[in-house]
């Protein structure tokens, strides 16, 4: 079939959607800013709840998808309305004309150094989710210091739920995921104390009760509630953490060898750039607004436009999955109607 | 010149003197009450501050320029400045003239002198010799023609305040609309009364011209009487509704300046001193243009000059309202042209309020706290070891915590300068106080302040370092600190640099430097900020700046302004850092850095960090 599908955005979402329109009989286009496909799941080593390796789902997405027409280190540089259609034009000098194209721009991670009293970039032993699970997977990083790791803390909402982070959303992944971090800590470290500092645990999805009870009850990590107020460090280069615990109402201190901040999901500048060029509204939340926030989550209020994945707000990776497929088949029949 | 009148009295002047009867005893009525009002303390360093031939010369002084020439309005706004001493000073030499006048030509006044000086041309008239009085005559139709002059400004005024460099203006209440019409009045009225007299009692060009001129009407002397009627009614009418409206900042202005001079501060939240300050706003508005919180019109009527119309009458809702929204960033305070002090105001209003708990902090042992801080001190805790060199305290302050970056650039920095130092709260300290104070609880404030000093003349240091200007303030001000110099980090690093003690390489970024609150207006520390980023790069200006900064809008002054609210604010003073488009900003407060950064288009960064990225050691 001749219609052009735009797809901007590599990611799981992205490529997921890619490999269903691959076997509805369309050839649909990949847009990739980076080198690599895969988006931010490339980047994690396992997936909660049943530690499943994010390397095996991405690459099993990639090879699906191989046949599609995939453009990396390409972005958009400008799109023209036309008639009925779009002129997309390419940083690699390619222009596509389409009327069908499928946002999936997914998020950013949140700033952490925004968040100055927690020390990101100006203590040596303060990390972020996503800076673990790069030394998950490389086992590079010279804030972890492999040899000392006699205490672990990790705190929740990090530009989260934070007015004045300004992201007063919850990014939803973070609680479960600082339960699987801390739980692969413990693992590699069982010796060392690790503790969460969270304010609410969201813990919605399959199974993630269960493996919350089981980091509590078989790991020993310590969950204390409340928020922490400031980080500093001691004459020996740990970093102090004070907060208060606030089921029991006293401050705490604790000093720590690793201080990992669960940064949150805020929506990506190039789904705001995507935005700004094809005219598209922004939700109260920052994130792409959808036709109807119920109903019709993967359409835009733009006729031929749709989304799927974090673009229009913090997803799993399951939710994204499936919102692909459904967004696949929304535009298959789409062009069936036509 | 003689007496028309053998008698010297016309029924006309009855509502003038009945007016200015009842204003002069209001007025000493409402001197007395004030005086009275002042703490025995402050009474008496009043009454010394009246003999003392300094503050007696300075006095006067200042209610010659301030309320006659009003100088503080002419350096913002020439327009602004001719309108109110074309009125103020023009009115005053009216008088004085016209008293000269009188007592040049007439003999045995008695009573005529409540009005004679006033009323003159009525019951004179010319005679052979009156001519060598033309200077006089002269003199008054030009006054006169000044105040005209200021009066059309003033009209002006109310429709095109942009025009006096005021984008806004207060609201009138209904007293002050019929002040303002009454004296509005009052000067065309006597223009036109001395006009019908002119041919009789003589003029000069403004006067005698007119009657000339519109001779058919003003030279009928049927038409004389009802002109002095009038002119007399509406200056009786000032009189009466002056105490009620803003007018009566006229006389107590005048009170005002010599307790300013006395060093007088404020101690009740609504009499004395502070009485004599909400009585001497002249419901300018000057201060609702200065206001941080009025970008895109919000908050106007929490203006400083609100707050004082509410005081006058009570209203204690709004008063509260108004006092515990303010940033206290005390701008309206700066610009001010009678010195009314909008943030202290408002401190005061906080504290006279009742609470049902106050924290209690006599638990917190200041021995243990200094055993943390005392390495300047020999072991058997008498002495200080080396009392020769410079020993420096550093307290960092809880802003200055949750900007860590702040803390690590600083310590950066003395350790190239070879700074003997000791941080004061490494592992949390006490509160300075100032938040408390802040809020009107001085009780809580004292009690914090208490404790600090005990740790800080315990540390055996000779210099106390802060980073933050909120708690400089208070430690410059509200701390009794005897033998150790208290000092910013910006007057430090400018003090570094200036002994060679650190060595800066400049480089071409374009800084532009905010003025903190606290730091500008609060403390007076304007040129040191700006030495250290001259030395370490280009610095720019903001539109608005020293004095005239805005508060960025994280101030922890305002009790109840609500994160959404202030966002505006914030965009705003950004947007007046911006317009000379600078690379960097840079501010020297842990709170402005942390509220701009929030939505800063480009790097917000403190002082030190500027600083600790361009020096190395100096050579001394």
């Amino acid at each position: 079939m001749k219609e052009n599908i735009v797809i901007i955005g590599g990611g799981i979402a992205g490529l997921e959607a890619a490999c269903q329109l691959l076997d509805l009989g369309y050839k649909p286009i990949i847009i990739e800013k980076s080198d690599h496909l895969g988006g931010h799941v490339a980047d994690w080593n396992c997936l909660f709840p049943d530690m499943t390796p994010a390397g095996d789902i991405v690459s099993a997405l990639i090879s699906k998808a191989a046949d599609a027409n995939i453009f990396l280190n390409t972005e958009i540089s400008f799109v023209n309305k036309l008639q009925d259609s779009y002129n997309i034009m390419l940083s690699n000098g390619i222009s596509i004309i389409t009327r069908i194209m499928l946002v999936t721009t997914g998020f950013s991670v949140f700033d952490a150094s925004k968040k100055e009293e927690y020390g990101y970039g100006v203590y040596d032993q303060v990390i972020t989710n996503k800076d673990l699970e790069h030394w998950f997977n490389t086992g590079d990083d010279r804030r972890v210091n492999d040899s000392a790791m006699n205490a672990i803390g990790f705190v929740h909402c990090v530009g989260s739920r934070d007015e004045k982070a300004r992201n007063s959303q919850c990014s939803k992944v973070c609680c479960i995921t600082a339960v699987k971090q801390a739980i692969e800590m413990k693992q590699k470290f069982p010796e060392a104390m690790v503790y969460c500092f969270y304010m609410d645990l969201r813990m919605f999805g399959k199974k993630y009760e269960d493996f919350y009870i089981s980091a509590q009850r078989d790991y020993g990590i310590r969950f204390i509630r409340g928020r922490v107020s400031e980080v500093s460090e001691n004459i020996d280069g740990r970093v102090i953490v004070k907060a208060e615990d606030t089921l029991s109402g006293k401050p705490v201190k604790v000093t720590l060898d690793l201080l990992v901040l669960m940064a949150g999901m805020v929506c990506s500048q190039d789904s705001t750039k995507v935005a700004n060029m094809i005219k598209l509204p922004l939700d109260s939340d920052g994130f792409l607004k959808s036709a109807d926030n119920v109903a019709d989550i993967i359409d835009s209020p733009k006729e031929g436009i749709f989304y799927a994945g974090a673009c229009t707000g913090p997803k799993t990776v399951p939710e994204t999955l499936a919102e692909a497929r459904a967004a696949a088949l929304k535009i298959h029949l789409y062009i069936m109607k036509k | 010149m003689r007496e028309r009148f053998l008698t010297g009295y016309n029924d006309f002047v009855l509502p003038f003197v009945c007016g200015m009867l009842f204003v002069l005893g209001y007025c000493l009525v409402g001197l007395v009450r004030i005086i009275m009002q002042l703490p025995a303390e402050d009474r008496k360093k009043f009454f010394i501050s009246l003999i003392t031939p300094k503050t007696l010369l300075k006095n006067i002084k200042d209610i010659f320029l301030k309320c006659l020439i009003h100088v503080d309005i002419w350096k913002r706004n020439k327009l602004l400045g001719y309108m109110h001493s074309s009125i103020a000073f023009g009115w005053f030499m009216l008088i004085v003239v016209g008293h000269i006048e009188v007592f040049l030509y007439t003999s045995d006044l008695g009573a005529k002198a409540l009005y004679y000086p006033i009323f003159f041309r009525y019951f004179v008239a010319e005679t052979e010799s009156t001519m060598k009085g033309a200077l006089i005559f002269f003199l008054m139709d030009f006054f006169l023609l000044v105040v005209l002059s200021g009066i059309a400004l003033a009209i002006i005024k109310r429709v095109r305040s942009r025009l006096f460099g005021m984008r806004r203006t207060t609201n009138p209440s209904f007293l002050d609309l019929i002040g303002q019409y009454s004296l509005w009045s009052i000067f065309p009225l006597r223009l036109l009364a001395e006009s019908f007299t002119a041919d009789i009692s003589g003029g000069s060009f403004l006067t005698k011209s007119l009657n000339y001129v519109f001779t058919e009407f003003l030279s009928n002397h049927a038409n004389m009487l009802p002109a002095w009627w009038a002119y007399s009614c509406a200056l009786g009418i000032f009189f009466v509704v002056l105490p009620f409206t803003r007018y009566m900042h006229i006389p107590t202005e005048i009170l005002l300046i010599p307790f300013r001079n006395a060093g007088i501060k404020i101690v009740n939240a609504r009499k004395g001193f502070a009485k004599a300050q909400v009585y001497s706003c002249p419901s300018c508005g000057l201060c609702i243009d200065a206001c941080p919180m009025g970008v895109l019109k919000g908050n106007i009527k929490d203006t400083t000059v609100y707050l004082n119309r509410q005081i006058r009458r009570n209203n204690e809702a709004r008063i509260e309202e108004i006092s515990d929204k303010c940033l206290l960033c005390g701008k309206c305070t700066a610009i001010c042209p009678v010195g009314v002090e909008g943030d202290k105001l408002r401190i005061a209003q906080r504290s006279v309020r009742k609470y049902n708990f106050g924290s209690d902090y006599s638990n917190i042992s200041a021995s243990e706290e200094i055993l943390r801080c005392n390495k300047f001190v020999n072991n058997n805790n008498t002495s200080v070891s080396n009392p020769d060199k410079e020993r420096v305290l550093y307290f960092a302050g809880c802003m200055t915590a949750l900007t860590p970056v702040i803390r690590k650039a600083t310590e950066s920095i003395l350790s190239k300068a070879g700074t003997d130092y000791e941080i004061m709260d490494r592992d949390g300290g006490i509160c300075c106080g100032r938040p408390m104070l802040m809020a009107g609880r001085f009780d809580q404030a004292r009690q914090l302040i208490e404790k600090n000093t005990e740790i800080i003349m315990g540390s055996g240091a000779d210099t106390l370092l802060l980073s933050c200007p909120i708690c400089y303030k208070i430690f410059r001000e509200h701390y009794a600190l005897p033998g150790i110099r208290v000092i910013h980090h910006t007057e430090y690093f400018d003090e570094l640099i200036r002994t060679g003690r650190l060595d800066v390489r400049k480089g071409g970024t374009r800084y532009v430097f905010h003025d903190p609150c606290e730091l500008g207006r609060g403390c007076g520390v304007y040129d040191e900020p700006r030495n250290v980023i001259s030395s370490a790069g280009e610095l720019v200006e903001a539109a608005k700046n020293r004095k005239e900064s805005i508060c960025c809008g994280g101030s922890l002054g305002s009790l109840t302004l609500s994160f959404d609210k202030r966002k505006a604010m914030t965009e705003n003073a950004l947007a007046n850092l911006t317009a000379d488009s600078p690379d960097e900003i840079v501010t020297a407060c842990p709170l402005c850095m942390t509220t701009f950064s929030r939505y800063a288009d480009r790097p917000v960064t403190d002082i030190a960090q500027v600083l600790d990225k361009c020096s190395g050691p100096g050579r001394n």
